[in-house]
C-alpha cells in the first residue's frame, strides 16, 4: 500500500511537471548549489558615497543603527525600515521630499490597523513598502 | 528439384558449406546495404528529423528547435520550418520566432499561418504600438486570418494608454457572445474608476486623514487624524502651561503628520489609480488568455 | 548439414543484432563523453536520443539515470528525481534499484526536502531486500540530517556505522559549538543584555544594558516628581521598548549564531570533505 502510495506520490509529481515548465528555455551549465543556510538579514552599514549630502545621512543613519535600532530589536512592520526608506526616498526624490514621504511612512507605520491596507505580504512576515511607490511618480509604482 | 539434388550431389559437404557461407553474406550484405544508412546514423537528416518531432511532442522544445535546425541545413521543408519557428514561440522566444516565421511569408504553402504566428510572436512581445503599426502592413497580413489580426489590434488598446477607438468600430471585431463582456472592459478602460488626486489633498488639507478615506485607507487616515490632532492639542497646553519647548516639540510634530497626511492623500490616490489599472489589466488578460486571444491553435 | 546451415544463419541474426546494439553502444559512449566533460544539457540530449532509438530497451535504466545525474549537476533536482524514478522502475535487479532510490534521496537532500528523504530512507529501511546495505542508509540519514540543521541526530545516525568515523565527530563538535536559543531569551528576561553577552555580542549586551538602565532612571525620576505623563511616555517608549529589544536580540544573535556554526561545519563538508557528498 506505501509503495502504491508512493508511486501515486511520484506520478503526481510526475505529471504536474509535464503540464508545467518541462520545456528548458536556456541551455543550462553545471551549478554547485550551496550547502549553507541562509543567514539573517542584518542591517546594511554600506555608506553611500553618491554624494556628500548622501554620505553624511549614510553616516547619520549608521549611527542610529548603532547606537538605537540595533538595540531596540526587530519593530519595524516594513520592508524597508523607516529609515532606510527615509534614505531611499531622499535619494530618489530631495531632502525636502523626501522627509514629507517619511511623515507619511510614519504616519502609515503607527496605525494599528495596517494588516488591513492593501500591502503585500512578504515571507519574512514584513510588508512591502518600497519609497518608489510614493514619489508621486505614477510609472514608478509597482506591485 | 532433381536438377538441385544433382548440382548438390556433385559437390562435396565442405564446398556445400563454404558456398552457404557466400550465399548468405552476399545476402546479408545486401540487406545491409538495402536497409538505409538512416539507420546507422542516428544523426542523419531523417533520424533527426523524427528525433525532433518526438521532443516537439514531449514538450522539450529547445532540443527540438535544434534538432530541427540540423535538419533545415540539409533538407528544406516548410513544416518543418514552421515547427522550428514555433519551438521558439513556445518556450517565449518571441524575437527568434519572429525571425524564423518571417522566413515562411513567401513561395510556403502555410504563409497564411505562418503570417498569423509571427503576429501573434509579435504581440507577446507587448510593445502594442508597434503592433498597431505592423496590423497596418498589407503586405504581412495573412488573407485567411486578418479579422484575427484586427481584433488581436483592438485587443492592444486594453494594454497601453493609445487613445481607444470609436465603441461602435471596436465592439465590431468581437463575437456576438461577447459584446457584453468586451463592452464592459472598454467602458472600463475609458471611464476607469479613479480617485481624483487634487480632491484627495483639498479633502486631507482641510481635515487630517479625509483625503485618505477618501482612497480607501481608512486606518491610515484615522491615524492621521488622531496625531495630528493630538499634537496640536499637546502644543496648545503646553503654551498655555508656558512650557516653550515641549510647546514647540508639539508643533513640530503636527506640522509634520499635518504635511505628511497631505502628501501621502495624493500619494495613496496615486497608488489607489495604478491598482485599478493594474487589476483591470489582469482580469483583461486572463480573460483572452482562456481563449487564446480568440487565435486559431496552429500546428503541423 | 543441417545444423551447420542452422548455425551459420543464426551467427548472421546474431551479427545483425550485434550491430544494432554497438551503434547503440557507441551513442551511449557519445553520451558518456559529454557527461565526462561536464557538458550536461548536450548530454542529456544524447541520452534521449539513445533511449529514442533503444526499441529493445537495453539501455532504458543506464540512460535515465545518467540524465537523472545531468540535471542533478545543473541543480534542477525536480527532473533528476523524475528521472531517477523511472530508471528505478526499469532496473535489472535490487542493486540498481537500491542505487536508483538512493540517488532520489541524495536529490531530495539537495533540494532540503529532507522530511521526503527521511521517508524514502524509512521506506529504504524497512525493505528486508536491502538488509544488507543498513550502512549505506545510515550514512544518507546523517547526512539528511545535517542538511536539517540536527546535528545531535546526524551523530547518532553517523555513530551506527563507526563511532570514530569523521563526519561523527564533525556532526558532535558542531552540536557543542552551539548556544541554547531558550536560556539566552530567560536570561535577558532577568538581566536585559545578558543573553546577548552569552551569544558572545558583548559590546551589544553591555550597551542593552546601559540603554535599560538610563530609561529605567528616567522613568523613575519621572514618577518621583510626579510627571506622570512623562513617566509613561519614557516608560513606554523608551525603556520597554529596549528591554523588549534586549530579549529579541538575545533569541536572534543566538539563532544568528547557531546558523554561522553549522555554516561552517556545512562549508567543510562541501569544500574540503573527502567522502561521497550528495
Amino acid at each position: 500500500m506505501a509503495r502504491v502510495q508512493n508511486i501515486i506520490f511520484v506520478l503526481t509529481f510526475f505529471f504536474v511537471y509535464q503540464i508545467e515548465a518541462q520545456s528548458e528555455c536556456v541551455k543550462w551549465e553545471e551549478s554547485k548549489p550551496s550547502y549553507e543556510l541562509s543567514a539573517s538579514r542584518l542591517h546594511n552599514y554600506n555608506v553611500d558615497k553618491s554624494s556628500f549630502g548622501m554620505t553624511i545621512l549614510s553616516v547619520a543613519r549608521n549611527a542610529y543603527y548603532f547606537f538605537i535600532s540595533d538595540l531596540d530589536g526587530d519593530n519595524c512592520a516594513f520592508d524597508p525600515s523607516c529609515s532606510a526608506f527615509y534614505l531611499q526616498s531622499i535619494k530618489e526624490t530631495s531632502i525636502f521630499k523626501g522627509t514629507l514621504m517619511f511623515a507619511d511612512r510614519f504616519t502609515r507605520d503607527i496605525n494599528f490597523f495596517k494588516g488591513m491596507n492593501h500591502y503585500q505580504l512578504l515571507p519574512s512576515g514584513k510588508f512591502l513598502d518600497p519609497a518608489n511607490n510614493y514619489t508621486l511618480i505614477s510609472q514608478k509604482i509597482s506591485f | 528439384m532433381a536438377i538441385l539434388n544433382n548440382i548438390i550431389s556433385t559437390f562435396s559437404q565442405k564446398h556445400l558449406a563454404l558456398l552457404l557461407i557466400i550465399l548468405c553474406l552476399l545476402i546479408s550484405s545486401a540487406e545491409y546495404g538495402q536497409q538505409t544508412t538512416d539507420k546507422i546514423n542516428y544523426l542523419s537528416p531523417h533520424n533527426r528529423l523524427i528525433f525532433g518531432n518526438y521532443l516537439y511532442a514531449d514538450k522539450d522544445y529547445l532540443r527540438a528547435a535544434d534538432e530541427f535546425k540540423e535538419y533545415l541545413k540539409v533538407e528544406s521543408s516548410d513544416t518543418v520550418q514552421f515547427r522550428f519557428a514555433n519551438s521558439f514561440f513556445k518556450i517565449g522566444r518571441y524575437t527568434d520566432a519572429i525571425d524564423n516565421f518571417k522566413n515562411l511569408f513567401f513561395s510556403s504553402s502555410i504563409s497564411n499561418e505562418s503570417r498569423l504566428m509571427y503576429y501573434e510572436s509579435n504581440f507577446f512581445l507587448k510593445d502594442y504600438k508597434t503592433f498597431r503599426d505592423l496590423a497596418e502592413r498589407d503586405d504581412y497580413l495573412p488573407i485567411k486570418f486578418q479579422k484575427e489580426i484586427e481584433r488581436l489590434k483592438f485587443i492592444t488598446y486594453f494594454f497601453d494608454d493609445a487613445f481607444l477607438p470609436d465603441q461602435n468600430l471596436f465592439l465590431r471585431s468581437f463575437p456576438d457572445s461577447m459584446q457584453q463582456q468586451i463592452s464592459k472592459f472598454y467602458q472600463l478602460k475609458k471611464y476607469p474608476k479613479h480617485r481624483s488626486v487634487t480632491t484627495a489633498v483639498i479633502l486631507s488639507t482641510l481635515i487630517p486623514g479625509a483625503g485618505k478615506i477618501y482612497t480607501g485607507e481608512i486606518g491610515d487616515g484615522i491615524t492621521a487624524l488622531i496625531s495630528t490632532a493630538l499634537c496640536g492639542y499637546l502644543a496648545v497646553t503646553n503654551f498655555k502651561a508656558d512650557h516653550q519647548f515641549r510647546g514647540w516639540l508639539f508643533t513640530g510634530l503636527a506640522a509634520f503628520f499635518y504635511t505628511g497626511n497631505i502628501y501621502g492623500s495624493a500619494a495613496s490616490a496615486q497608488i489607489y489609480n495604478a491598482r485599478v489599472r493594474f487589476n483591470f489589466v489582469n482580469e483583461v488578460k486572463i480573460f483572452f488568455d482562456q481563449r487564446n486571444y480568440l487565435l486559431p491553435q496552429i500546428d503541423f | 548439414m543441417k545444423t551447420k546451415f542452422l548455425i551459420i544463419s543464426f551467427y548472421f541474426f546474431i551479427a545483425f543484432v550485434t550491430e544494432g546494439q554497438d551503434l547503440l553502444h557507441s551513442q551511449f559512449e557519445v553520451a558518456d563523453n559529454l557527461f565526462n566533460n561536464h557538458q550536461y544539457f548536450d548530454a542529456i540530449t544524447e541520452y534521449k536520443r539513445l533511449l529514442f532509438f533503444d526499441s529493445t530497451k537495453t539501455y532504458q535504466y543506464e540512460a535515465n539515470y545518467k540524465i537523472g545525474e545531468c540535471y542533478k549537476a545543473g541543480a534542477k533536482f525536480d527532473e533528476a528525481i523524475k528521472h531517477f524514478f523511472i530508471a528505478e522502475q526499469s532496473a535489472k535487479n535490487d542493486s540498481l534499484v537500491f542505487d536508483s532510490k538512493v540517488q532520489i534521496i541524495r536529490s531530495n537532500i539537495l533540494r532540503r526536502t529532507t522530511d521526503r528523504a527521511f521517508q524514502l530512507l524509512d521506506e529504504l529501511e524497512k525493505d528486508e531486500k536491502f538488509k544488507d546495505r543498513i550502512d549505506e542508509i545510515n550514512y544518507w540519514r546523517g547526512w539528511t540530517f545535517m542538511f536539517a540543521d540536527d546535528w545531535k541526530v546526524a551523530a547518532r545516525a553517523f555513530a551506527k556505522i563507526n563511532y570514530n568515523s569523521e563526519l561523527r565527530i564533525l556532526a558532535d563538535q558542531t552540536e557543542k559549538a552551539k548556544v541554547s536559543v531558550t536560556f539566552a531569551k530567560v536570561i535577558s528576561y532577568i538581566l536585559p543584555g545578558a543573553g546577548s553577552i552569552y551569544t558572545g555580542k558583548i559590546l551589544s549586551g553591555l550597551m542593552s544594558i546601559a540603554w535599560n538602565l538610563a530609561a529605567g532612571y528616567w522613568t523613575v525620576n519621572a514618577f518621583t516628581e510626579s510627571r506622570v505623563f512623562d513617566g509613561f511616555v519614557i516608560g513606554e517608549l523608551v525603556w520597554l521598548r529596549f528591554y523588549r529589544g534586549s530579549i529579541k536580540n538575545a533569541e536572534q544573535f543566538a539563532i544568528e549564531k547557531n546558523i554561522d556554526v553549522a555554516n561552517k561545519s556545512l562549508r567543510f563538508l562541501q569544500n574540503e570533505y573527502k567522502g561521497i557528498k550528495p
